[in-house]
């Protein structure tokens, strides 16, 4: 499975939460739900940290063009 | 004009011209040329009662390049233009060189001012146009990616816009990844170089949203982002586009195109970046739900099972008691049957060697008997 983007990945998570919170799921399903919960978690928040900031200039094809 | 016969005088080979006949001959040629209408902005108007002409100089307000206008004083008065330096007009005139002295100019036949409120028609038109079209239609706005990979910026080196906008854009977000287009943004080369612009970024790499931003200016200032051309490009543009053009009183027609307006570049840089406190204060809520979540889940199971053995370990006991319980009730019932409670009204069991003796007749005289009362036994012979 390729992994989600962040946006996807988020919302997974807070769904995840909230089923969770329902307290509906039995036992399995909660711990197969919290470990799958930790895992977006971890990927989102290394998303956040993980990029580094960066600012280019584009290349343009006509340098001279600039006003 | 009754063109003029040019005469040149002959040195040998050469063929030679008076400065007057020279001038004469080129103001002739200039005669065969059209009137024309040509555009720019009034400067340098210089009008006197003794002169016979108004004259002024018409400038391209883009580069600068200039020509020379005259035009005749009872005719420029009869156009009551009231015209001032910096004023932007069409002339229409003819090409002409004033013989004496070799200057080329602009006759004029007539001036029309070309201001605000033909540029405001003008707009005014195209709008329509486009509305009619849908190209401003609500259902063609797409939604921003709350978090782009890469941002691309159309701005001028115009340095308040882009500063806003990447100030923002890393305040807010530090991991932001920004490629920046700088290009034109006023001046008749705009429109094309900020399509330019739009298109190499959108070809880019990981390029998820654009942004235009331009800060404020003058209403000629910011036509370029009016331009038809511009419009259209920015609504059939293949990524979503946040347009932050001007002030919050200003809406250039490629506001209206965009996906989102922002009222200034500093908006434009909230709207394509979250922010990442919020952000992060977001994912802990999740995380600290999810342990609860899950703790809650362990404590339910927990508590559960405990039930189970407390009900377990009380099972064999509850047996052990029930049975008693059984047993003595069955106890009483044999208590209450047995021949003790007859014995003890007085009545005796007698028995022979023959066993409980029932009937007379069951005994001889002489006949061992043992005979049961209430507290015990006691020997007997039969008479």
């Amino acid at each position: 499975m390729s992994e989600p983007s962040f946006e996807d990945a988020q919302r997974e998570l807070e769904r995840i939460v909230e089923r969770l919170e329902r307290g509906d799921a039995d036992l399995d399903e909660a711990i197969k739900l919290w470990e799958r919960g930790e895992e977006l978690y971890k990927l989102c928040v290394g998303r956040l940290d993980a990029a580094h900031g960066k600012i280019e200039e584009l290349a343009r094809r006509v340098e001279s063009a600039r006003p | 004009m009754v063109p003029m016969k040019v005469e040149a005088v002959q040195y040998g080979e050469r063929k030679v011209y008076s400065v007057a006949a020279f001038n004469r001959g080129v103001a002739d040629w200039l005669t065969r040329l059209p009137s024309v209408w040509v555009e720019g902005e009034v400067t340098e108007l210089r009008r006197h009662a003794r002169w016979q002409s108004v004259f002024f100089t018409l400038k391209d307000p883009s580069d600068g390049a200039c020509l020379g206008v005259t035009i005749l004083r009872s005719r420029f008065d009869a156009l009551r233009l009231d015209l001032a330096d910096g004023d932007r007009v069409h002339v229409l005139g003819r090409p002409d060189l004033y013989e004496a002295r070799g200057d080329f100019r602009l006759r004029a036949l007539s001036i029309e001012r070309w201001g605000l409120g033909d540029h405001l028609a003008a707009l005014e038109r195209l709008k329509r146009k486009l509305t009619d079209e849908g190209l401003f239609a609500p259902e063609r706005k797409r939604a921003l990616p709350r978090l782009p990979r890469r941002i691309g910026l159309v701005t001028g080196n115009d340095a308040a816009a882009k500063r806003d906008v990447l100030t923002t854009i890393t305040t807010r977000f530090p991991a932001a990844q920004v490629l920046v287009a700088e290009t034109y943004v006023q001046g008749p080369l705009a429109a094309q170089a900020i399509i330019d612009a739009l298109q190499e970024l959108c070809s880019a790499p990981d390029v998820d949203i654009i942004v235009l931003a331009r800060g404020g200016g003058s209403f000629e200032d910011l036509l370029p982002f009016s331009d038809e051309r511009l419009v259209r490009a920015v609504a059939s543009c293949s990524l979503p586009v946040v347009s932050a053009v001007g002030h919050e009183q200003d809406t250039p027609l490629c506001d209206l195109a965009a996906d989102v307006r922002a009222s200034t570049p500093t908006a434009a840089g909230r709207l394509v970046v979250p922010d990442v406190t919020e952000l992060h204060e977001r994912l802990d809520r999740s995380h600290a739900g999810l342990e609860r979540g899950v703790r809650r889940a362990l404590e339910r199971a927990r508590q559960h099972l405990d039930q189970l053995h407390v009900h377990l370990q009380r099972a064999p006991a509850l047996m052990v008691e029930r049975k008693r319980a059984r047993l003595e009730h069955a106890a009483g019932r044999l208590r209450a049957l047995s021949p003790r409670s007859t014995l003890e009204r007085g009545y005796a069991i007698v028995r022979s060697d023959a066993g409980i003796v029932r009937t007379a007749a069951a005994v001889i005289a002489g006949d061992e008997l043992e005979v049961e009362v209430a507290d015990g036994r006691f020997g007997a012979r039969a008479e």
